[in-house]
C-alpha cells in the first residue's frame, strides 16, 4: 500500500503532559483523509506536528516516503496547510498576502494567484486588507494560499470554521474537485463528521490523544450499524438476565431505562420470552439502524468504545 | 537571504518605515540647532578626540534616537510576529528557520545603519549649508579629519549592534512593549551620565556590549529549528 503520510506511535508530552500518545494514521496517495474528533481530542497538535510545527516528543512521522526530521524542508515545499486558523499579515491586502506566500515557496507561475482566488470566489476582495474580511474570507483565503503552489499533500484543519452552510458546501465541493482533477491527496480535520462524511475515503478518529479508529467509508457502509432497543424499568436485572442466560456481551446501558443490544445475531423472540420468564418487564423491545454520526459519537463518549466491536 | 530581507523589509512596509525616520531626524536636526544656538562654542571631551556641542549632540540625539528605532523594529519584525502567531507562517516555508531568523535580524540591523548614518550625514550636511546665518560655526565639525569619518562608521555600527541586547528579553518575555522597554533601558545605560560619569564612548564598555549583543542574537536563532512554534 502506497502511503504519502503515515506515523508510525507519534507521541507528544508538553509540561510532561501526553497530548498525543502513540498514533499511528495511514493517509494513501490520493485520498480524502477525514481526521475526526471532538474539541481538545489531539487533532490540531498531531497537524501541527505533520506540517513540522512542532517537533514529535517520540514516534515518528514519513511523508512522501521519508522521515520527517527538523530540517525536511523540501517537504514542506509538496505541501499546503492550514493549521488551528489561517494566519496573515492583516494589513497586507489578500493579493499581496499571496503574492507573498508564492515568493517564499519559490514558485513563480504566471496567473497561478487570480485562479485561486477565482476558484474560491475572492476576486473582488482580493484587493482590500486582510484586516477586513470576515472570519469565513479568512479561511477561504487561507484555502487559496494552501492550494495555490499545487502542492502534492493538503493538511487542512477545520476549514470550514465560521462558514455558513453554503460555505461548508462548497469547500466540500472543492476539495472534492482537487482530490479528483489534480490528484491532491488531502487530510482534513473536523469535529463534525456530516462534514466529511459525503467526502472522505477514510476516516480517523482520535479521541484523548489516541487513535480509537482508522477506517474506510466504504467498510463503514458496508458494517450494520443495526441494534435492538429495549426499553424497560429494570435494567439491572434485564442485564443480569441477557448476560448470564441467553450470554449476550455486547450492549450498553442508557437512560431512562434503555438498553441497545449491538449483538444484532440476537433473536428479539428469544429475548422477549427470557425476559418474560425472569419477570423481566420489558415495554418497548425492537430492531434499529444507528446513524454514522451516533456511532462516532459512541466511540469518542466517555467510556463509550469500551462496548463497541468493529472487525 | 537578501531577497528575504528585502521581503522582511516589504511585508513591513519600508516606505513608512523611512517616513517615520525622515521626520524623527528633522525634529532632530531643529531641536539640535536650536539649543547649538544657545550653548554658543561649548566644547566636550566625548569620544576619540574633543567635539563641539553640535557635534557632540548630532551624536548623541541620533544615537539614542535610532537605537530605540531599533528595538521598536525588533520589536515589529521579530518580537511581534511571535505575538501574533504569524511567525508559525514563515517557519512552514521550505526555508532554515535560522536563515528567516537572520534575514529579520539583518532587516533590522542595514535598515537602521543606514538610516543612522544618513541622518548623521544629513544633519552635518545642514550644519555646513546654513553655518553662515545660524551663527554655528561649520568649522566645529572636523570634516577633513579621517578620525570623524572613522568614528561617524564605527560609532553607528556599534550602536545599533548593541540595541540587539533588547531582542532576547522580548523574545523571553514573548512581548514588543518589553523588547522597546529593554532597548530605553540600554539607550540610557550607554548614552546617559550621572553626574560626570558617563560610559558614553567608553570603548572597552561598548566592546563587551557588543560582544554580549552577539551572543544576544545567537541566543535568539539558537536551535531554532527544534522549537516548537
Amino acid at each position: 500500500m502506497s502511503y504519502i503520510l503515515q506515523t508510525d506511535h507519534l507521541t507528544k508530552v508538553i509540561d510532561g503532559k501526553e497530548i498525543v500518545t502513540d498514533v499511528n494514521l495511514h493517509v494513501k496517495k490520493g485520498e480524502i483523509y477525514g481526521f475526526l474528533g471532538p474539541n481538545g481530542a489531539g487533532k490540531t497538535t498531531v497537524m501541527k506536528m505533520l506540517a513540522n510545527l512542532w517537533k514529535p516528543s517520540g514516534g515518528r512521522i514519513e511523508l512522501f516516503g521519508e522521515t520527517l526530521t527538523p530540517r525536511s524542508y523540501e517537504a514542506l515545499r509538496r505541501m499546503g496547510s492550514i493549521i488551528e486558523f489561517p494566519i496573515f499579515y492583516d494589513h497586507m491586502t489578500g493579493y499581496e498576502n499571496l503574492k507573498m506566500h508564492c515568493e517564499y515557496m519559490g514558485y513563480y507561475q504566471h496567473g497561478s494567484i487570480e485562479n485561486a482566488l477565482a476558484l474560491l470566489e475572492l476576486s473582488e476582495a482580493a484587493k482590500k486588507p486582510v484586516k477586513n474580511y470576515s472570519l469565513g474570507m479568512k479561511e477561504r483565503l487561507g484555502i487559496a494560499r494552501a492550494i495555490l503552489c499545487k502542492p502534492e499533500l493538503l493538511i487542512l484543519d477545520e476549514p470550514t470554521n465560521g462558514l455558513d452552510p453554503a460555505g461548508m458546501k462548497q469547500i466540500r465541493s472543492l476539495l472534492k474537485m482537487l482530490c479528483t482533477e489534480y490528484g491532491i491527496t488531502i487530510m482534513v480535520s473536523t469535529h463534525i463528521l456530516s462534514e466529511i462524511e459525503s467526502i472522505a475515503d477514510t476516516v480517523g478518529v482520535i479521541h484523548h490523544g489516541r487513535m480509537m479508529q482508522e477506517i474506510g467509508m466504504k467498510e463503514i457502509e458496508q458494517m450494520s450499524l443495526a441494534y435492538i432497543e429495549l426499553v424497560t424499568t429494570e435494567t439491572e436485572r434485564a442485564a443480569y438476565v441477557m448476560s448470564d442466560k441467553l450470554g449476550i456481551k455486547n450492549f450498553r446501558i442508557l437512560e431512562n431505562g434503555e438498553i441497545r443490544i449491538y449483538d444484532t445475531a440476537v433473536s428479539t423472540q428469544e429475548l422477549s420470552k427470557t425476559l418474560a420468564l425472569n419477570d423481566v418487564a420489558v415495554t418497548a423491545l425492537g430492531r434499529k439502524n444507528e446513524n454514522l454520526e451516533n456511532y462516532f459519537l459512541k466511540m469518542t463518549s466517555e467510556g463509550g468504545a469500551h462496548h463497541v466491536e468493529i472487525n | 537571504m537578501l531577497k528575504l530581507i528585502k521581503l522582511e523589509w516589504k511585508r513591513n512596509n519600508i516606505s513608512r518605515l523611512i517616513r517615520n525616520a525622515v521626520i524623527m531626524t528633522a525634529v532632530l536636526l531643529v531641536f539640535i540647532m536650536i539649543t547649538a544656538g544657545e550653548a554658543g562654542a561649548d566644547v566636550t571631551t566625548r569620544g576619540f578626540f574633543n567635539k563641539s556641542f553640535i557635534h557632540a549632540s548630532v551624536e548623541l540625539f541620533t544615537h539614542m534616537s535610532y537605537m530605540v528605532f531599533t528595538g521598536v523594529m525588533l520589536a515589529g519584525l521579530i518580537v511581534g510576529e511571535y505575538e501574533k502567531g504569524t511567525i508559525r507562517l514563515l517557519f512552514s516555508y521550505p526555508i532554515k528557520r535560522q536563515k528567516i531568523m537572520l534575514s529579520k535580524i539583518f532587516a533590522v540591523w542595514i535598515f537602521n545603519f543606514m538610516a543612522l548614518v544618513i541622518s548623521k550625514l544629513l544633519m552635518y550636511a545642514v550644519v555646513l549649508a546654513t553655518g553662515s546665518f545660524t551663527h554655528i560655526p561649520s568649522t566645529d565639525i572636523p570634516y577633513g579629519y579621517w578620525l570623524f569619518w572613522v568614528e561617524l562608521l564605527l560609532g553607528s555600527a556599534a550602536m545599533i549592534s548593541i540595541s540587539f541586547l533588547a531582542l532576547p528579553v522580548g523574545m523571553k518575555m514573548k512581548s514588543s512593549k518589553a523588547t522597546v522597554v529593554a532597548a530605553v533601558i540600554v539607550v540610557c545605560f550607554t548614552q546617559g551620565n550621572i553626574g560626570e560619569f558617563t560610559l558614553a564612548y567608553s570603548v572597552p564598555f561598548y566592546t563587551l556590549l557588543f560582544v554580549l549583543a552577539i551572543f544576544a542574537v545567537f541566543l535568539s536563532t539558537y536551535r531554532v529549528e527544534e522549537k516548537d512554534v
